[in-house]
């Protein structure tokens, strides 16, 4: 018994003098430098921290460009650090907080409060911004490299520049399968009527008509989001409208919206779509096994490197049955970079961004992501860039980027197809207008 | 208090003193933490350092208790949690018993049984929903291929909220039933194998044994697994991350919480951090279990008292 | 259930009878169980087939068969996830907390479960609340970061050192234990310290290996914790290590089924290492003679 006890105790003796040991040896993060004294980036050794988002093509391009950044600067290591998306934000503000980061993603900035909007907390971002902890980068060299559209409309605050944006993706598109189109000797739809009657053809000959991630929740309703684009055109003006009363979810327009969304719903999308998991439905889509996959410009490289010869084509989802309405692109800003004020690197977080946004690293990195670019001389040389061209002078920032919500607001207060049976639990347009209506007035009371 | 027996004047100190440095751990690992949430939950925190904090007293319990139609959702949410700790702790306590009696014989192999049912709880609820994501999957999976057989369609986690939610429940009692299992296993070892033989000999019938010695010496095991069940299936919402999402008539108030604090509300990932309000959610969370928990403890402690003196 | 009987001593006329009886009984437990491990078994089955596919493989059927047995997928797991810096760590983080939690546990869950202190109710029910506080993941972020113990390995084990969980199963297994073994001890001369681990720590033992098992499997799986608390790399647990297998829009899942499986391996080990333990239960003889 006796040797029991000392055996325990004499392991745990051992653990702690390993643990002390290993805390020892490791380098300690270099937050131990007195902030100001920026070495400038070719004297002193610097550990430049950056944390991303996973994504393997970004990861993957990341860490050739940090090789290649090593070596122009032999005295800066690159310490980048990968996680999950929906941990982004929170280990972005601990370790903003833990002053343990020097350059860091972010996505692009929306969701700002507006004047017409009671009682709503600020996006993230702009707290961030408040509590001084991300970098002015007003008058950086390197912001010029961009578009000063996209650097108004996705990296500023108050006048100064905080976020360079790397590019944007749609997400109210559809894909199509070439092949299957031709076989059925159906034309490309560029009207509503066009797309409904596609469908029909298809699922006479046995084939399904549409495939999302519908697992996920999210794929299916934002699937659904060109149809919102095709009715509301001026999706900004759509969310003052909804907030000012000037626009109601259950008003003549609205119920036409509904109307085809529970059409795409019950119709269009295949019944088993809420059980494929998001990063299972471009492959579902490339084996041949349904005509159409309503989804963002990310999924491109998830379809070619499915099926590498699968012939598709990618067009803005017909919501209206006048096809001039039908051109515009919705979609957002994705991820960008920002520099973390109190960081002790500044000089070398600065250089680092310079190189990056050098517009030959920059092409390389929108042909390894897919992005559409935000840079002016950047092309996207891939088939969704192809694809997506035409249509680019018409794209637009989404509803979902500048809605916030009422607080008191129900949970039905979205335009989200995926309300409708199968995947939800409403089979009337009417009775689902009514409510998501409602939802919103709710909150909209509550806050007078 | 029992008599002590091992000393007095100083030595009286001894259990004290070799109860400081957990209760220490406790006090600042957990219960500061928590005290500091409930601070919170009188601010509008965002919870990033530098950004102004303001002291905004009750209005965020106002918000998610009586503010507009989301309140609604949050007691409806409330309900839905009720009926899955319901379910969940019923079920999964009786099956855990039997579980426990079965596997608790010589029979050859028991090892191997416990080790099987004991696997979920080894892989973490992530893996856990990962499995049962792939098993349920609607479009050929293989649950959905021998449902096929009989005729029978579903969509499974996908279907109506009934539905997704009824296979949530059977996912975690799945999932946690080999830790009701063990408990109840190590329960059993307490009770000594000559009860059993006197009750054969008095001519006791299988169920009169298990109801007069088995069921009343397991009244610790018991106990235990029965406020380990309630509060766990109370606060649960992991597995409803992983299988189903954020989908409306689904949710149950330990997910509500974690999104509404982490801005997973929809598929935007810049929305809103609100420590403060997610703050004061799992402060109304803790007085639901705290309202049901202390009483059902209670309860447990008096008939404890009774049955084993 | 006549199974329940731990002997089979019956008298010679009844024995065929009583023999025919539990057989039946056998047969039936056997039948029960194995029906309740095909609902396990099956399952589990994803995860092993899933990590013999190759991705595409994967991508076209998630729930079919494989087509071949692609066991590079674990060599490629343990390579890419750099298992064996990232296990050390996981190991020595889970090792010393439970170490450490277990024997501390003890010594809180005793003099409650006996009433050795003052207030031994009030504390029990503290415990007990502290099974419904809220997980205060940001405030003690703050905390620890205040306290230097940021991105640190032993901050990191900190954060494990209380479960309340297990002091509510080890204060109503020591309930079991009869006052006599006390009283009997401090008569011959026994302290308070060496009466809890000489004769209490070996007595509890299912107990204690049950706490273990929960608790070390807690700490193995964590994954949000070492994301927040852990940004140096060699600071890494295995979960971390997974990112690499993790995609936005998707996994490489069978990679990440093969890491996972590598990665339970060790729980596993030690679940049917403990599980004698568990299943050891001295206390039946303890107060004899």
């Amino acid at each position: 018994m006796v040797n029991q006890r000392s055996t325990l105790f004499g392991a745990l003796l051992a653990l702690v003098l390993l643990l002390s040991a290993c805390g020892a040896s490791s380098p300690t993060a270099p937050a131990a430098q007195a902030p100001g004294t920026a070495a400038p980036a070719g004297a002193a050794p610097v550990t430049l921290r950056v944390l991303v988002h996973q994504n393997p093509p970004m990861v993957e391009f990341m860490e050739q460009f940090n090789q290649r950044f090593q070596a122009t600067y032999p005295n800066v290591k690159v310490d980048m650090t990968v996680v999950n998306a929906n941990e982004l934000s929170t280990v972005t503000q601990t370790r903003l907080t833990a002053n343990d980061v020097d350059v860091i993603d972010i996505f692009g900035f929306s969701n700002q409060a507006q004047p017409y909007m009671k009682n709503v907390t600020p996006p993230n971002w702009q707290t961030l911004i408040e509590a001084g902890l991300l970098l002015d980068l007003t008058d950086q060299p390197f912001v010029k490299n961009y578009d000063p559209a996209a650097i108004a409309d996705a990296g500023t605050y108050n006048g100064k520049v905080y976020q360079v944006n790397l590019g944007r993706v749609s997400y109210s598109g559809i894909y199509y399968n070439k092949d299957l189109f031709a076989a059925n000797n159906v034309a490309v739809p560029t009207t509503w009527s066009e797309l409904v009657a596609a469908c029909a053809t298809f699922k006479a000959a046995g084939i399904e008509c549409m495939t999302a991630g519908g697992k996920d929740g999210w794929p299916i309703f934002v699937g659904a989001y060109g149809l919102i684009g095709a009715m509301y055109p001026d999706q900004a003006g759509l969310v003052e409208g909804l907030w000012t009363g000037s626009i109601a979810w259950n008003d003549a327009k609205a119920l036409d919206m509904w109307s085809k969304m529970q059409i795409y719903a019950r119709d269009m999308m295949e019944r088993g779509a809420s059980g494929i998991a998001g990063d299972a439905a471009p492959g579902r889509f490339a084996s041949g096994a349904v005509a159409m996959f309503p989804g963002g410009t990310w999924y491109a490289s998830a379809i070619e490197a499915a099926e590498p010869d699968f012939e598709w084509g990618y067009i803005p989802f017909p919501g209206s049955d006048n096809p001039d309405e039908n051109k515009y692109l919705f979609g957002k800003y994705d991820q960008g970079w920002a520099i973390a004020a109190n960081t002790p690197n500044k000089e070398a977080a600065l250089a680092y961004l310079a190189a990056f946004s050098d517009p030959a690293n920059y092409q390389a990195f929108i042909n390894a992501v897919g992005f559409i670019p935000t840079q002016p001389g950047a092309t996207l040389d891939t088939r969704i860039g192809a694809a997506v061209a035409p249509y680019l002078a018409n794209f637009r920032v989404g509803y979902e980027q500048y809605w916030v919500a009422p607080k008191g607001a129900g949970e039905y207060a979205n335009p989200y197809a995926s309300y409708f049976q199968p995947f939800g639990t409403y089979n009337d347009v009417q009775t689902l207008a009514d409510k998501v209506q409602a939802d919103l007035q709710s909150g909209l009371d509550a806050n007078q | 208090m029992n008599n002590y027996h091992f000393g007095r004047g100083w030595a009286r100190l001894a259990p004290y003193l070799l109860l400081l440095p957990g209760f220490l751990f406790y006090l600042v690992i957990m219960l500061g933490p928590a005290i500091a949430t409930g601070f919170y939950s009188f601010t509008d925190a965002s919870g990033i350092q530098g950004a102004k904090v303001n002291w905004i007293g009750l209005e965020n319990y106002r918000e998610f208790l009586f503010m507009g139609q989301a309140s609604r959702d949050n007691y409806a949410a409330l309900v839905r949690t009720l009926i899955f700790c319901f379910f969940v702790t019923t079920i999964q306590f009786s099956l855990g018993l039997l579980l426990a009696l079965l596997v608790n014989q010589r029979l050859r192999g028991v090892n191997i049984f416990r080790t099987i049912f004991f696997m979920p709880v080894i892989l973490g609820a992530v893996i856990q929903g990962l499995i049962w994501s792939l098993f349920l999957y609607p479009l050929g999976g293989p649950l959905a291929t021998i449902l096929g057989l009989f005729g029978i369609r579903s969509e499974f986690l996908g279907g109506q909220p009934a539905e997704a939610m009824a296979w949530v429940i059977f996912v975690q009692i799945w999932a946690n039933l080999g830790i009701t299992m063990m408990i109840f296993i190590a329960g059993l070892q307490t009770i000594p194998g000559d009860l059993y033989e006197s009750a054969r000999i008095d001519g006791a019938t299988g169920w009169q044994a298990f109801r007069n010695v088995t069921w009343p010496l397991l009244t610790p095991s018991v106990n235990t697994n029965l406020l380990l069940n309630i509060i766990g299936s109370l606060q649960a919402w992991q597995l409803f991350l992983v299988l189903i999402g954020y989908r409306n008539g689904t949710q149950v108030l330990g997910y509500l919480i974690f999104a509404q604090g982490f801005g997973q509300t929809s598929g935007s990932v810049t929305s809103a951090f609100r420590q403060g309000y997610a703050a004061a959610a799992s402060i109304v969370l803790f007085f639901l279990v705290l309202v049901i928990g202390l009483p059902v403890q209670y309860f447990l402690q008096q008939r404890e008292r009774r049955i084993l003196g | 259930m006549s199974t329940l009987t731990t002997g089979e001593t019956a008298s010679p006329p009844t024995r065929r009878a009583a023999a025919r009886r539990i057989a039946w009984a056998r047969i039936g437990a056997y039948v029960l169980l194995s029906l309740f491990a095909i609902v396990y078994v099956g399952p589990l089955m994803m995860l092993v087939i899933t990590s013999l596919k190759s991705m595409p493989e994967f991508m076209k059927s998630a729930t079919a068969l494989p087509t071949s047995l692609r066991f590079e997928n674990f060599v490629e797991a343990w390579e890419k996830a750099n298992f064996l810096r990232y296990l050390t760590n996981t190991l020595i983080y889970t090792v010393s907390a439970t170490a450490i939690y277990v024997v501390t546990a003890v010594f809180v869950a005793f003099p409650i479960s006996r009433g050795y202190v003052r207030g031994a109710g009030w504390l029990l029910t503290l415990y007990i609340i502290a099974l419904f506080l809220p997980v205060a993941l940001i405030p003690q972020f703050q905390l620890m970061l205040n306290l230097g113990l940021y991105n640190n390995p032993v901050g990191y084990v900190m954060l494990f050192l209380v479960n309340p969980i297990g002091i509510v199963i080890l204060v109503n297994y020591i309930k079991t234990l009869p006052l006599e073994l006390d009283e009997a001890a401090a008569m011959d001369g026994c302290g308070y310290l060496r009466f809890v681990t000489s004769i209490v720590f070996p007595l509890i033992q299912p107990a204690i290996a049950t706490i273990a098992v929960l608790h070390a499997i807690g700490i193995w799986n964590e994954l949000i914790l070492p994301t927040i608390y852990l940004t140096n790399k060699d600071y890494y647990p295995i979960t971390r290590g997974m990112i690499v297998f993790q995609g936005v829009y998707g996994s490489n899942w069978p990679t990440l089924a093969a890491a996972v499986l590598i990665m339970t391996l060790p729980m596993l080990v030690l679940f049917l290492v403990l599980q004698r333990y568990i299943v050891s239960g001295l206390t039946a003889g303890a107060v004899k003679g």
